[in-house]
């Protein structure tokens, strides 16, 4: 499983940088001791090549001689490792020698002024030095001078000990703030992710009985948590939303199915409870088969919403012919006549030729079924109801319900949709309904990818508009 | 004894109001809604409320909460389609006394409301008794020293209601706000045939009278 930390991840790039850091800081401090070190020995090698240079004396004749007066020879850089050196001169060549000087010492390489070598397993640093000396003379004495080329080379023994010991001592102070620094990060990561683990172990405490997600401050200061926090409080809203829903249709689902039984099982007891005469039982059985035939719609019904929602969550597909969109709706105004008549309305339908949609019929004349019925039910009797079916070139097929009735309160426009939901607040069954027709609509009407709104004034009624996709 | 009951569907409402006058002999109200509910509730004597969780105008919890707020003390039993823990623990902290879920059966519900309204006067027993009398509330039987007395269905639903207040004055206008309903007229004097009716027919062949007048205030059970 492929399982990352942000704290050994953070750990791992500190660490990383700090050994970076380190090394940078070792290289640059070796070899600037070096080179520190390097230009002192080299001051003092020059100096000492120069006294040398300065030890070479011409003879007193007019034959430019030189000889070497070893009286004055300089001490050595260390005295513990004594230094090598050799005089040349232009006409006689090797004038004067260290007593240790290697007579195989390679010691010119390639023209340089300074270069390292190793002889008898010590490091050296040799320099090459060109000097003129230049003597006071007489007037008039015949003077020849000669160029000097001077070699001195120094034992790199007690420099390369001061350099390693530079190099130890800065490694050793980068490991010790290596340390120290993963050691503070290590505390810093653990207390900026703490934070982290509060909000986790207060999001535990959320359940179905306390949806609120008490965040602690601590959270809810730090920046980078603030996202987290605003996306999980939306989530928990929304999920509460959803379960509250879901629980209040359990509820109203229980009701409904358990009211109808407990009404007939009440009916039959009662009618048991002493002998009764044929009338009582015959006025009683009627009212039991009535409220059978009841509880059998409503479960017709909530089966119906149960398949429409289903559809809509993509549960069944289902090969579809196209169909006029006018046809269901004069089928559905059809059908729909028999309750206007009952209550003197007129339902008139306007229509514009066939409007062409893969649908299923039943599924339409159902959805525009539950809105004329709506729309019959809530308005006075005697008025009308007005039907529009059209297309706009290519664009939705749109049919709109619009009735002449009381019109629907704004605070309760968005929950008509909602099943069991009844606007009619006496919720008189006598008038039918069981407040799942909208909700039904609506499911079907997403299921084909459309939407179902609704639009009400107060005193001049109410327009549902439905609007589908036609390709 | 006197119900009130509040549920919405009609039916179910008069069959629970026919079971409980048939067979107990209690005096019932019927209040389709939350507000009536509430205001007759509020506005009558009653001995225990039957009510429906899911009603219009105000919801069952809702009444619940003000009559309870209001200082009530008249056991309610619940009647609810729901029946999850969640929903049975919420009703009863709002101050119901019992529950029932939908669909129930009428004997439960009688028996539950007959327990209710004895539990309500401090009375564990469905027999009651004071000196040699009892009253059995189950077989509605009532014996005076081991010989059985035969009464009227109202001579027997006022020594009920003395029974459940055994050895307190009650008045003449409390055994009428507890004997009928919403829909009687109410006139004292019928009161008064009764308890004469009773006497006569609980003393036959005792020493010891039981129920005595106390003048101006009303009647007391006593030995």
């Amino acid at each position: 499983m492929g399982q990352t930390s942000i704290r050994r991840r953070l750990i791992a790039i500190v660490v990383l940088s700090q050994t970076l850091l380190a090394a940078g800081l070792l290289l640059t401090g070796i070899y600037y001791t070096e080179w520190r070190l390097l230009s002192t020995l080299d001051a003092a090698m020059q100096a000492r090549a120069m006294s040398l240079a300065a030890l070479v004396r011409y003879t007193e004749d007019a034959s430019g001689d030189v000889y070497f007066d070893d009286s004055l020879l300089p001490p050595s850089i260390d005295p513990s490792h004594p230094d090598l050196f050799a005089v040349w001169t232009e006409k006689s060549g090797l004038l004067v020698h260290s007593r240790n000087w290697p007579k195989d010492l390679d010691i010119s390489p390639a023209g340089k002024d300074h270069w390292r070598f190793k002889w008898a397993h010590v490091h050296y640093r040799g320099l090459r030095v060109f000097h003129v000396p230049v003597l006071d003379r007489e007037e008039g004495a015949s003077f020849h001078p000669q160029t000097l080329s001077v070699i001195y080379a120094a034992p790199l023994i007690q420099l390369d000990q001061q350099v390693n010991a530079a190099g130890v001592s800065i490694a050793a102070w980068s490991a010790l703030l290596l340390a120290v620094t993963v050691l503070l990060a290590l505390w810093g990561i653990r207390r900026g992710l703490l934070p982290l683990q509060q909000l986790a172990d207060r999001a535990a405490l959320v359940s179905s009985q306390d949806w609120e997600l008490h965040a602690p401050k601590e959270a809810e200061r730090t920046a980078e948590l603030r996202p987290l926090l605003q996306s999980m409080t939306n989530m928990l809203a929304r999920l509460e939303r959803s379960f509250v829903q879901q629980k209040e249709f359990l509820g109203n689902a229980a009701h409904e199915l358990k009211t109808p039984l407990a009404v007939v099982k009440s009916t039959l007891q009662s009618l048991l409870q002493r002998p009764r005469s044929a009338e009582e039982y015959q006025k009683g059985l009627e009212h039991s088969l009535e409220d059978l035939q009841r509880l059998e719609q409503l479960l017709q019904w909530m089966l119906r919403l149960a398949r429409a929602e289903q559809w809509a969550h993509g549960a069944l597909r289902r090969d579809l012919q196209v169909i006029d969109v006018t046809a269901t709706c004069e089928e559905a105004v059809e059908r729909a006549r028999h309750l206007a008549a009952e209550r003197g309305m007129t339902i008139r339908l306007a229509k514009n030729g066939q409007v062409p949609l893969r649908a299923d019929p039943e599924d339409l004349q159902l959805v525009w079924s539950n809105l004329l019925e709506n729309a019959v039910r809530y308005s006075p009797e005697g008025g009308t109801v007005d039907m529009n079916v059209a297309t706009a070139n290519g664009g939705p097929a749109r049919v709109t319900v619009e009735d002449h009735g009381p019109g629907i309160p704004a605070d309760e426009l968005p929950h008509i949709f909602d099943r069991f939901y009844r606007a009619d607040p006496s919720r008189n069954r006598a008038t039918g309904g069981f407040g799942l027709g909208l909700a039904i609509a609506k499911a079907l009407v997403e299921a084909y990818g459309g939407k179902i709104t609704a639009q009400s004034t107060l005193g001049q009624g109410t327009r549902m508009t439905v609007e589908l996709p036609t390709n | 004894m006197r119900v009130l009951i509040i549920e919405d569907e009609p039916r179910l409402a008069e069959n629970i109001g026919r079971s409980l006058r048939e067979s107990a002999g209690y005096a019932v109200d019927i209040a389709p809604d939350g507000q009536e509910g509430l205001f007759m509730a509020e506005s009558n004597e009653y001995d225990a409320i039957l009510l429906d969780l899911m009603l219009p105008e105000m919801d069952g919890m809702q009444l619940l909460s003000r009559i309870r707020k209001a200082g009530q003390r008249t056991p309610v039993l619940v009647v609810t389609a729901r029946d999850d823990k969640e929903s049975v623990v919420s009703l009863l902290n709002a101050g119901a006394d019992d529950y029932l879920t939908k669909p129930f059966d009428l004997g439960e519900l009688l028996a539950r409301t007959k327990a209710l309204i004895r539990r309500g006067k401090g009375l564990p027993s469905p027999v009651l008794s004071i000196a040699d009398l009892e009253l059995n509330t189950v077989s509605r039987s009532v014996q005076r020293g081991g010989r059985p007395v035969v009464l009227t269905a109202m001579e027997y639903r006022v020594l009920e209601y003395l029974l459940h207040r055994p050895r307190a004055v009650v008045s003449k206008t409390e055994l009428l706000e507890h004997l009928y309903d919403y829909n009687w007229e109410k006139f004292s004097n019928v009161i008064e045939v009764y308890i004469s009716g009773l006497r006569r027919k609980l003393d036959n062949g005792s020493s010891k009278q039981l129920i005595h007048t106390i003048r101006g205030q009303g009647y007391i059970l006593q030995e």
